[in-house]
């Protein structure tokens, strides 16, 4: 058992949180002095435990702050999520604090509350965040938004132990070892060698699930694998690099021939589609954040306890993993901007975010690479204990956390990044077997759209 | 906006009472007056969420993307210029076409043959055939995901049984158009049925007994006196059914989200994917509104057809 | 009634020809032909529902295996029932669901009554363009109302409010209900209301009194048809309502037995059987009224 908070601890505390609060409560009523606090949280995927513990954080602060909080949890299934955010936009009501993914900062950032001052002060405390939660929410210099431990999440691979081992002669848990190092094999883990383990666990019949439709688990591992070639559509400065671009043609190349082992349904896969190839058995691979282990541990045990955690392949030009952060934003509308302020900042000390990772059994990423080794729950998770322990992106990995499409521009790239234009690229040279400069030529042309004001 | 109907009512039992004297009496009098207040909820309730809207939509679609500036038609040229929005328009065309001739001829043939039933049968069946219309079609959609999804698919496990590969029902491109029309046709053919077995029953029995007397076939009493008969609700059914089926988002969005490549997106998903995914409301604006002329157009033509016909009827 | 004639016209029909026995053969043949294509569509139409009546019966765990036959159920329970109707907000959203349909289809009737009559019976300036004009409101998709929506909702405050979906659905189901009842009093003799004038009757008398007691069955069928569409909604209640317990079935299935990528089938199935279930009930029993109802209306048009 490893020191610090346990998971039963913490349920413990959850209960007693719980109780002291209905006991508590007529006392309290009426004494919300504080005012009025609506958020509306991303949904989590792991489900309703990582809700819960969500809720009674909020709520204990609410009661210790006199604040009367409303939560609504909106699901970012059929993009709710972002339905909800253009609606309080044009609407100019709805919540005080939503969750923006990637990109909505940068779109919204207009009607959002500066948080420079609750920013600053977390910085102080907890060293830099990721660069990529940066490049996302500091626009100009200034925070727009604090970045969201619940949802924040990496897309490394999720892998069956015996099936990597018995066909691809990989040993993914000797390779990536539930401690602060690499072990053997790891620093072969790049993308050819990810090809060649495909291609037998295809001839096995266990096929690696990666999607290549328009959804965020496609864009998000084929933007690293791209970007692990260096492959850029646009550079930093809007220019598009598609044409005369050999790293591109070298990414293309490569999904080109990885695609020859992927099952063609996984061109129409949404976020949930390779999720189930893992649970039902069927596939030795998939790039996924722990939610997939975690059904599999509810209705597939067998299969939960062969899944090992570790990050995608390297390139060529680097090692980019995966990422998809969420963040913390507050309407300018909003007419409780002190409470909502003071509430993120709670919400991002390291005892919330513990809670928040260990409910989630460590599928939550704060933003904040300096709390990785001081939260014990990636340790703990099991089985196999030690699963999830480099699914966040450690020190020692040498990776870095990759959003897709950086660092393009954000008005270009959420056009890029919603429309799948990456993986559309690949679909057209695998399953039409349109000619390379063809399809250059188209996703110059739809690139070239994006660009208008 | 909801006081509008509410001043209104009041006014109906002042109406109704018979003599008292004032100028309400003598307004109501006047008959179009009256016929102009009676129909002024259905005006308020159009004219403040749809015709207002729509009107704001055009404007919100010449707008560029900060919706700074106006830009006149440029969406609209831009999205006719681009590759995939052609595959749009024709993804729609097809979807929609396709969709209504099958149910169409679908709710023909099960009007018909229902309609041949003994009247004691025909309930149940009729029952049985209504309920695709029945369940909410966001989640029979759903249902038909989980039919369609490559690991669990139970349709394969059928067809694999018969000893036929599994197919990719949402992933080959062909087979995802095929597979958004299937499932439309399923949820939307019974709505066909009931309004053509509607109409089968308003057919006078004498016209086939004379029919019969001439010595006309079962084709025939088809050809010339059900289908003349049927006419105005064939063409109204299937201008409702074109309408919404052009419109549709539920379907789409729910099985493939456009994919794969595209090639199942149809006006509203492409919408939404350019409008409110990808942060574009004046584009996303504007792609919703193609559909709009090209449906105009023809319903003016047949809602005239229609009027012509009961007035040839009534006549 | 339509029952009754159908007979009395196949009575006719023998009675009168000689031909009588070719006739019946005849029909013999076209009863086979009818119930082969009537088995082939209820098989069509039935099995997705049966799919989902099996896996709404299943435990998650047997839905995730993959062995053996997903069309039979191997150890049935109820459990998917039992805990959506007494955890989660299930109730709350049918409840939620029943409220806005009920008060959508009195709005709806209301509105399209009135509008009806006048339309069918009262000329005024554009009432003929109107009437066909009523039905060219389809023509504007949902998918490009709902953003100005949102600003005219969110100045009213109604943004994630039940209200909202009151006051949005009936563009949804008034024009169709106008139409038919457009048609429907079209079809009542001029001979009545005239009658009906000269006994001194004005014409809400007349509406209330003739119109609507003889066109009972277009406001049924009128009926059924805003209660179906205002029970289905999707799109709006998706874009408006936010907070659970403020949602109708559709979203309310959609978005709390959802989570992300872990689909509670067995509940969604068992979910969206009993919110099939309404509108089940209100077709069987008043199917036959809402046939007649559409023929005259339809018909005349």
């Amino acid at each position: 058992m490893a020191k610090g908070i346990g998971r039963r601890g913490v349920l413990q505390a959850g209960v007693a949180g719980v109780a002291a609060s209905t006991l508590a409560a007529p006392t309290v009523l009426g004494q919300s002095s504080g005012g009025r606090l609506a958020l509306g949280i991303w949904d989590h995927w792991v489900g309703a435990a990582a809700n819960e513990a969500f809720r009674n954080i909020v709520m204990e602060w609410g009661r210790q702050n006199r604040v009367e909080i409303v939560l609504d949890f909106i699901t970012s299934v059929g993009n709710k999520n972002l339905i909800t955010i253009a609606a309080e936009r044009q609407a100019r009501q709805g919540h005080d604090i939503l969750s923006f993914p990637t990109w909505e900062i940068h779109a919204n950032k207009d009607m959002l509350e500066p948080m420079d001052d609750v920013m600053g002060r977390l910085t102080q405390k907890y060293g830099q965040v990721n660069a990529a939660s940066e490049y996302l929410a500091k626009i100009g210099g200034r925070w727009y938004a604090v970045p969201q431990t619940t949802g924040s999440q990496f897309k490394g691979s999720a892998a069956r132990i015996d099936l990597m081992k018995q066909h691809a002669g990989i040993d993914v848990q000797a390779m990536y070892p539930a401690e602060n190092r690499l072990g053997p094999g790891a620093d072969q883990w790049n993308w050819e060698t990810f090809l060649t383990a495909a291609d037998k666990c295809n001839k096995a019949g266990f096929p690696f699930a990666l999607p290549a439709g328009t959804f965020t688990d496609a864009t998000d591992w084929i933007g690293a694998m791209f970007a692990g070639f260096g492959a850029h559509l646009v550079d930093a400065n809007g220019n598009i690099t598609i044409r005369n671009n050999d790293k591109l043609r070298q990414a293309l190349d490569y999904s080109k021939r990885l695609f020859q082992h992927i099952p063609n349904e996984m061109f129409a896969a949404d976020d949930a589609t390779n999720n189930r190839a893992l649970i039902s058995g069927r596939s030795a691979l998939i790039f996924n954040p722990p939610s997939a282990w975690a059904v599999a541990k509810r209705d597939a045990p067998d299969v939960a306890r062969n899944v090992w955690h570790f990050p995608s392949p390297m390139g060529p030009a680097g090692h980019p993993v995966p990422h998809l952060p969420y963040f913390f934003g507050m309407w300018s509308f909003s007419r409780n901007k002190s409470a909502g302020k003071a509430l993120l900042e709670h919400l991002t000390q390291i005892e919330q975010v513990q809670k928040m990772v260990d409910a989630s059994s460590g599928y939550d990423i704060p933003a904040f690479a300096s709390m990785f080794d001081d939260i014990t729950t990636w340790r703990t998770v099991d089985p196999p204990t030690g699963t999830v322990y480099n699914y966040p992106v450690r020190a020692h990995h040498k990776a870095t956390p990759s959003v897709a499409i950086a660092p393009a521009p954000a008005e270009i790239a959420v056009q890029i990044y919603n429309q799948g234009i990456q993986a559309k690229m690949i679909a057209r040279l695998v399953q039409n077997n349109e000619s390379m400069d063809r399809v250059l030529t188209w996703a110059t042309q739809e690139v070239e759209g994006f660009k208008r004001g | 906006m909801a006081d509008g109907n509410v001043v209104t009512a009041p006014g109906v039992p002042a109406a109704v009472a018979p003599p008292r004297t004032g100028t309400l009496q003598k307004i109501a009098r006047r008959k179009s007056t009256l016929a102009f207040v009676m129909t002024l909820p259905l005006l308020v309730v159009i004219g403040g969420l749809v015709a207002y809207p729509f009107f704001y939509a055009l404007y919100l679609s010449m707008l560029n993307k900060r919706m700074t500036r106006f830009i006149g038609l440029e969406n609209y040229t831009f999205l006719l210029s681009r590759e995939t929005f052609q595959g749009v328009i024709w993804q729609s065309v097809l979807f929609a076409v396709g969709a209504v001739i099958a149910k169409a001829l679908i709710g023909f043939i099960l009007a018909h043959v229902l309609h041949a039933l003994p009247a004691k049968g025909q309930r149940k069946w009729r029952g049985m055939l209504l309920v695709p219309w029945v369940i909410p079609p966001a989640i029979s959609t759903l249902a038909w995901w989980w039919l369609f999804d490559p690991s669990y698919s139970a349709l394969n496990w059928v067809i694999t049984a018969i000893g036929v590969p599994p197919v990719a029902w949402l992933g080959e491109p062909s087979w995802a158009r095929f597979s958004v029309i299937l499932v439309n046709v399923w949820y939307g053919a019974p709505f066909f049925m009931i309004m053509y077995l509607a109409a089968l029953k308003s057919v006078p029995d004498q016209l086939y007994e004379a029919a019969a007397i001439d010595g006309a076939t079962g084709w025939q009493k088809l050809i010339h006196v059900t289908v003349p008969m049927m006419k105005n609700i064939i063409a109204i059914t299937v201008l409702f059914s074109l309408i919404v089926t052009f419109a549709n988002f539920d379907i789409v969005r729910i099985l493939t989200n456009g994919g794969p490549q595209d090639k199942t997106h149809i006006f509203g998903t492409y919408a939404f994917q350019v409008g409110i995914q990808s942060g574009d409301l004046p584009l996303g604006s504007a792609v919703s509104l193609f559909m709009f002329p090209i449906l105009a157009i023809f319903a003016v033509f047949v809602l005239r057809g229609v009027t012509r016909r009961s007035r040839e009827m009534a006549g | 009634m339509s029952g009754a004639s159908i007979a009395g016209g196949e009575n006719a029909a023998l009675g009168l020809y000689h031909k009588a026995g070719s006739i019946k053969r005849e029909r013999r043949w076209a009863l086979i032909g009818a119930y082969i294509a009537l088995a082939v569509f209820v098989v069509f139409f039935m099995f997705p529902p049966f799919h989902m009546l099996i896996t709404s019966l299943k435990s998650s765990a047997e839905i995730a295996d993959l062995q053996g036959n997903p069309w039979i159920v191997r150890s049935p329970t109820l459990e998917n029932y039992r805990d959506l109707l007494t955890n989660g907000n299930y109730v709350l959203h049918f409840r939620n669901s029943v409220i806005v349909t009920i008060a959508v289809v009195a709005i709806t009737m209301v509105i399209s009554t009135l509008a009806a009559f006048a339309l069918a019976r009262m000329r005024f300036w554009g009432s003929a363009a109107l009437a066909t004009g009523v039905f060219l409101t389809y023509l504007v998709p949902e998918t490009l109302l709902f953003i100005p929506l949102f600003q005219i909702i969110g100045g009213m405050g109604l943004y994630n409010n039940l209200l909202a979906m009151i006051l949005i659905y009936p563009t949804l189901t008034v024009p169709f209900c106008t139409w038919i009842m457009i048609g429907y009093f079209a079809s009542i003799p001029k001979e009545l209301d005239e009658a009906a004038l000269i006994d001194g009757a004005n014409h809400f008398q007349m509406l209330w009194k003739i119109f609507i007691p003889v066109a009972l069955p277009g406001i049924l069928a009128a009926t059924i048809f805003a209660f179906t569409v205002s029970w289905a909604q999707f799109l709006y209640p998706m874009a408006f309502l936010v907070s659970s317990e403020n949602m109708v079935l559709t979203v309310g299935i959609v978005s709390d037995l959802i989570r992300g990528d872990t689909f509670q089938w067995g509940k969604i199935m068992a979910g969206a059987l009993m919110a099939a279930a309404p509108p089940l009930l209100v077709y069987a029993f008043l199917m036959d009224y809402y046939i007649a109802g559409l023929t005259a209306g339809a018909t005349k048009g």
